[in-house]
């Protein structure tokens, strides 16, 4: 792919992340919603921008707020919709509703874990099996500001480091653990600073520049495929909405107004491509989405016996 | 036929261990000190030298990494058999054992599957104490998506491994620390497996029906040996496995003798003799002549002398009491 093309090509997924986000958010302030949405509006650029630099095969942890992670990987916005709205044509079959499990092995998107902050060993783990099958696979591990305090991270990374994992950690920094500023969570003011304890590259990125992104995913995913073991990228990013949609954030001075992104990843990108072409990727965005939402709509709950299945294979 | 070798408990183990990695190339182990050293209990003895640091991977002080790593080790495509140096350390890396392994599948839509075996070396070895000594299989029970083994012979323990290593679900193997040195014939063919969900009739009798796990199989064969010299003969069963658990041949045992006796080294409350019996009575009240008992350790910590450790776990003599008097009722 051409460098114009590869830039088009990443607009078009900021484009679809946003358009989904949007529609979610009007969605559910008009409809309401049987779970809890936590939304990523502000934080595409990381999302789409280091997914940008995985292949179709890599491995992909996405975080709290990952819906856009999952779509750039590959899945169809119909399915991750389905599994927001627990319908039968979600990935997960209908089980799903409010912030869920979205997986899809064939590309490579390994699911969540509703414990926050316990993709760290299970990354590490699907890395040592790319490890042991001669496969050049890397993981990716997404997470944010508030799951990097986890005991799991130093567990995962001390190995990792020392078995040269093919890992590439993705902190979204958006500044907040639901109501306490990073701040008050971190004693130094990089995530990435920790990487030095662990003898690995720790990276800080601008999170609303979706190219700087994906260009330091890419040096780590590089690194990582030649057996040099993992990097931790800390992508600096907002968080515009609250913990979860219907949060009023009295916890925060510094609010934004609705739905206005500052420093807006989108607005950021559109420097590098030509306008007709991105407000034609915008339109087709909208209406994907559209068009999704309206299809997951249409489709049946699940049957009562989705509760038991899978427990065993 | 030839009659099976005699083998250790760990011995067979380790034999399961390593037929299995010679079986099937994607089954690797890690653990702390399951390497170099083969095992604080020495029962990986061997397999680092046969199968070399990729397979037999030394870890560091991090059970959380151990478990989880081999839950997503297992959702690639590989096989782990992930050894914690005690069972009681389940409760350090409590988010990956009873979340991860157990429903990471269920969660997922069963679009991957976690097959790995979770080495648990459980119960009282004399002297280690309140936090390395515990019967904690009870657990596995409540997470629904675990697999429960808990051998009590050197032959169950090679065939339920390998019947484990083979199963495509999670697997919790509760490997008694105590009986590592314990002997019996373990047969040597390399397809030998221990079907999960059969109970093993380890004695045939009449007058109780004693259900026994782990070390309380042999207290209790023991003890149906003191009540034969009475007149009263015990039976003895050995779920083997408590998920899936075996309650058609305890249910038939018990609709026989009338009379069910549950043994767990485990605490009474709340253990997994307290499911045993609550099944039984569901499904054979009314061949019942006498309650359902249960004898289990006492609800108390294990303490750290290994004297006194026996005062709180069930004893032969203790066992025998307890059918002798329930068979008098």
């Amino acid at each position: 792919m051409s460098e114009a093309n590869a830039d088009l090509e990443l607009y078009r997924q900021l484009a679809r992340i946003r358009a989904l986000e949007l529609l979610l958010n009007r969605h559910i302030s008009e409809h309401g919603f049987g779970g809890f949405w936590h939304p990523g509006l502000g934080q595409e650029a990381v999302q789409a921008g280091a997914v940008a630099a995985l292949r179709t095969d890599d491995y992909l942890f996405y975080a709290h707020r990952g819906l856009g992670c999952a779509l750039a990987k590959g899945m169809p916005p119909v399915t991750l919709l389905a599994d927001l709205f627990g319908r039968r044509g979600g990935s997960v079959g209908g089980k799903g509703g409010g912030t869920v499990h979205f997986v899809d092995p064939d590309i490579g998107v390994l699911g969540q874990g509703g414990t926050v902050g316990s993709s760290f060993v299970l990354g590490a783990g699907a890395g040592i099996s790319a490890q042991m099958l001669g496969t050049d696979r890397v993981v990716a591990i997404f997470f944010g500001d508030g799951a990097a305090a986890r005991g799991t991270f130093h567990e995962a990374a001390l190995t990792a480091a020392v078995w040269k994992l093919p890992l590439v950690w993705v902190c979204e920094n958006n500044g907040w653990a639901i109501s306490v500023p990073i701040a008050e969570q971190s004693p130094t003011e990089d995530i990435a600073d920790r990487a030095a304890a662990y003898g690995v590259p720790g990276v800080v990125v601008d999170g609303q520049d979706a190219i700087a992104v994906r260009d330091a995913t890419a040096e780590a995913v590089v690194r990582a495929r030649a057996g040099e073991g993992p990097t931790l990228i800390e992508a600096k990013t907002l968080r515009i909405r609250g913990h979860y949609e219907g949060d009023k954030q009295a916890y925060r001075e510094d609010l934004t107004d609705g739905l206005e992104v500052p420093r807006d990843p989108l607005k950021i990108l559109r420097e590098r491509v030509p306008a007709e072409e991105a407000d034609r990727l915008d339109e087709e965005a909208r209406a994907e989405a559209e068009s999704a939402l309206e299809e997951v709509l249409a489709m049946p709950e699940p049957d009562e016996e989705v509760v038991t299945e899978g427990v065993w294979v | 036929m030839t009659e099976a070798p005699q083998l250790g408990y760990a011995r067979a183990i380790n034999q399961a261990l390593g037929e299995e990695m010679r079986r099937e190339e994607r089954v690797w182990m890690l653990g702390q000190d399951v390497g170099r050293m083969g095992g604080v209990f020495g029962v990986t003895r061997g397999l680092f030298e046969e199968f070399g640091a990729g397979r037999v991977r030394d870890t560091t002080l991090n059970e959380t990494f151990i478990v989880g790593a081999a839950v997503g080790a297992a959702m690639t495509g590989t096989i782990p058999v992930a050894e914690l140096q005690f069972a009681d350390f389940m409760l350090i890396a409590g988010d990956e054992v009873f979340h991860k392994m157990a429903k990471w599948r269920y969660m997922h839509g069963a679009r991957l599957s976690v097959p790995m075996v979770l080495r648990l070396p459980t119960g009282v070895l004399g002297g280690v104490g309140a936090e390395h000594s515990q019967s904690l299989e009870a657990l596995g029970m409540h997470f629904p998506g675990l697999r429960v083994a808990l051998p009590a012979t050197p032959a169950d323990a090679k065939g339920l491994l390998k019947t484990a290593i083979r199963d495509p679900n999670p697997v919790l193997f509760f490997e008694h620390k105590g009986m590592y040195r314990v002997k019996g014939p373990v047969p040597e063919d390399p397809d030998f497996l221990v079907p999960f969900g059969e109970a093993a009739v380890r004695r045939r009798g009449e007058h109780a029906s004693v259900v026994a796990t782990g070390l309380m199989v042999g207290r209790a064969l023991e003890a149906a040996e003191e009540l034969a010299a009475e007149g009263v003969e015990l039976e003895v069963i050995d779920p083997r496995t408590l998920v899936p658990l075996d309650m058609e041949t305890i249910v038939s045992s018990v609709e026989r003798t009338g009379r069910a006796l549950v043994a767990q080294e485990a605490v009474r409350t709340a253990g997994a003799g307290a499911e045993i019996a609550a099944r039984i009575q569901e499904a054979a009240f009314f061949s019942l002549d006498a309650p359902v008992w249960r004898l289990g350790a006492m609800d108390t910590s294990i303490p750290q002398s290994p004297d006194l450790e026996q005062l709180v776990i069930p004893g032969v003599a203790q066992i025998a009491a307890a059918a002798r008097e329930l068979v008098a009722l």
